[in-house]
């Protein structure tokens, strides 16, 4: 029994229970500053966006550099949906990550029977391509190169959410972080979980075995545009701004470091870095462009010093002290 | 109106210069298999360096443009060293090194902003002038940048066929651990294929310099084009970058003379996405 119990609750899973904990009561201990507050709220929207971006680079292995154009493609949906047509904010940020999927999905199609450095080049370019398609696509109504103001904010019952009280607003990205990880992390540990696990233990069997690679990676693209087109929509009603400034190479600089610093292919990863990363940038801000300078030294160092991120140290010490215990089990045996 | 033959002799230009940025990927690719995403750093730091050696000292026009390409050469090579060369160790280095031209992109890029500032700079032109026949006219300028490109690219192409360091250059790429064997310093191939490559950069940067100004995101818009022209072509040959490289600069120029400018690289993005799907491996692509 108690064995069962302690299968059920091990350290790993009592540990995201009680970080989950934390996150959700976090915004009990800053109600007054505001600063923060936008920060964590921050913080939850990237951590979505960097997890879902390890899924896809890490776990999937493909190499996708188009993260930040679909989390700008949603969120420009969502604005768009809601500004000229009146559709409800919740609605729109659906939307908007339904036709982040869709464009991900049509480029995943053409591109992902290639693999490798090809589908990083289809999609970085991509990215580089989008601001001017969004500068020149003002009659479409992408509002140019001043981007889209004024963005409703969403209602619940009648009451309109404000940038005065950030609760409401905490707790909505909240839902979105918990309900998306829980996705990414069932995909991981689904069929097609393993399916890539096979692919990357020895990709030759594991196509004889009959594993499409193919059909897996649109998928698990799809999926990864629809998560992060639907937390841009979010991200655009809660800033009620987007521009083509979204498309500047810092923030998708700081999206790849989030994935980097936290461990590629290593699950929770993610947020740690989402977290590290946010709160590093707002206190760097005042270096202007020196702050662009330490980023980029901090991706280049941590890749060379440590390729498995923070959650690579993590593990490297779970190794040593269960080497260790073995050696005194040995001992004590002898 | 621009008659034809000024419209043939614009993507002629243009086509030097995306020769000159696509060389430098696809070499690099070629050698290394590192696909470097810092090859738009290299375009900006070339402009840069010979702007203040030009600002700084009172050499002549073509003693910089020379000595700029030198000291690429030696940066490229410092590049590989710092960034590269310690990621080898991993098991899994080409997917690091990928991520590591990224990030020092941007390192590289901001570095400029905090040396130079934010206010672009512009070169003079190489030799100031026009050539005029009847209606077509062409500035020197743009006449040396074909020249240029076009004998480097030649050049290129007769060292790696013929010269030796070239053919352990070549040697390396097919094996590394059996170029070591035979006596191939297989990281200093890896140096001089960096070399070549932020020097072809550098190159690019202080010829369109005069036409664009350098400021530190300009090496961007100039990469995808070059991305393009390189997966065009099929990355890794240097025949297919030249091919390419003159088809993608008409269908800009075409496209710039119908609609607007702004259009070029949205369709350079639908180019790519036809050659990916129908063919690849590009024009002389090899698997």
């Amino acid at each position: 029994m108690v064995n069962r119990l302690r299968d059920r609750f091990s350290g790993q899973s009592i540990f995201f229970i009680t970080s989950i904990g934390i996150i959700a009561l976090l915004p009990l201990g800053f109600t007054d500053e505001r600063t923060t507050m936008h920060l964590l709220i921050l913080s939850l929207v990237w951590s979505v966006v960097a997890s879902s971006w390890n899924l896809i680079m890490g776990y999937a292995r493909i190499l996708s550099f188009g993260q930040i154009a679909f989390f700008a493609i949603g969120g420009y949906g969502a604005a768009m949906l809601s500004l000229n047509w009146g559709v409800s904010p919740w609605l729109s940020m659906l939307a908007g990550g339904f036709l982040s999927c869709g464009i991900g999905l049509g480029i995943g199609l053409i591109c992902l029977r290639l693999r490798g450095i090809y589908v990083g080049i289809v999609t970085f370019a991509l990215h580089l391509v989008m601001p001017t398609i969004m500068t020149a696509g003002r009659a479409w109504g992408t509002g140019g190169s001043w981007g889209l103001t004024n963005i409703p904010l969403p209602m619940i019952g009648g009451l309109a959410f404000s940038k005065l009280d950030l609760i409401p607003w905490y707790y909505v990205a909240f839902g979105f972080f918990v309900g998306f990880l829980y996705l990414i992390y069932k995909i991981i540990n689904s069929r097609t979980g393993l399916a890539f696990m096979a692919l990357r233990d020895s990709e030759t069997f594991a196509k004889t075995l009959g594993i499409n690679e193919y059909r897996f990676s649109v998928i698990v693209f799809g999926i990864s545009s629809l998560i992060t087109g639907v937390m841009g929509g979010f991200y655009a009603h809660y800033m009620r701004l987007i521009s083509p400034t979204i498309f500047n190479l810092d923030y998708f600089l700081l999206a790849l470091i989030m994935v980097m610093l936290g461990g590629l292919g290593k699950f929770p990863g993610g947020i740690i870095g989402a977290y590290i990363i946010t709160f590093l940038n707002h206190y760097l801000v005042a270096y202007e462009a020196g702050r662009l300078v330490i980023m980029g030294a901090i991706v280049v160092s941590v890749m060379i010093a440590f390729p498995n991120g923070i959650m690579g140290i993590f593990e490297y010490i779970k190794r040593y002290r269960t080497r260790k215990s073995y050696i005194e089990r040995l001992r004590l045996n002898k | 109106m621009v008659s034809a033959a000024n419209l043939a002799l614009v993507v002629v230009t243009l086509g030097g210069i995306y020769i000159l940025m696509g060389l430098g990927l696809t070499i690099v690719y070629g050698i290394t298999k590192v696909f470097n995403f810092a090859q738009g750093s290299f375009f900006l730091w070339g402009g840069y360096i010979a702007w203040t050696l030009l600002d700084a000292t009172n050499l002549s026009y073509g003693a910089v443009f020379v000595i700029t390409a030198g000291i690429m050469f030696l940066f490229g090579m410092g590049y590989e060293k710092a960034f590269i060369r310690p990621l080898r160790r991993f098991e899994e280095w080409g997917w690091t090194a990928i991520i590591v031209t990224l990030g020092s992109a941007l390192l590289l890029d901001n570095l400029t902003l905090l040396i130079w500032g934010p206010r672009g700079k512009t070169l003079d032109v190489l030799v100031d002038g026009v050539l005029r026949y009847g209606s077509i006219s062409f500035a020197i300028h743009d006449a040396l940048i074909v020249i240029l490109s076009m004998s480097i690219a030649m050049f290129l192409i007769f060292f790696f066929q013929k010269t030796k360091i070239g053919k352990a250059m070549r040697a390396v790429a097919q094996d590394a651990t059996g170029g070591n064997i035979v006596g191939i310093p297989s990281d200093r191939m890896y140096s001089y294929a960096f070399g070549i490559t932020a020097m072809l950069g550098g190159i690019a940067g202080m010829l369109l310099a005069p036409r664009t100004q350098i400021y530190y995101y300009v090496g961007w818009p100039v990469l995808v084009k070059a991305l393009v022209v390189v997966v065009f072509g099929g990355l890794g040959s240097i025949k297919g970058t030249l091919v390419a490289a003159f088809i993608l600069a008409a269908i800009e120029v075409s496209v710039t003379n119908q609609l607007e400018a702004i259009w070029a690289l949205p369709i350079f993005m639908v180019v790519l996405l036809i050659v990916l799907a129908i063919r690849p491996k590009g024009l002389f692509g090899e698997w």
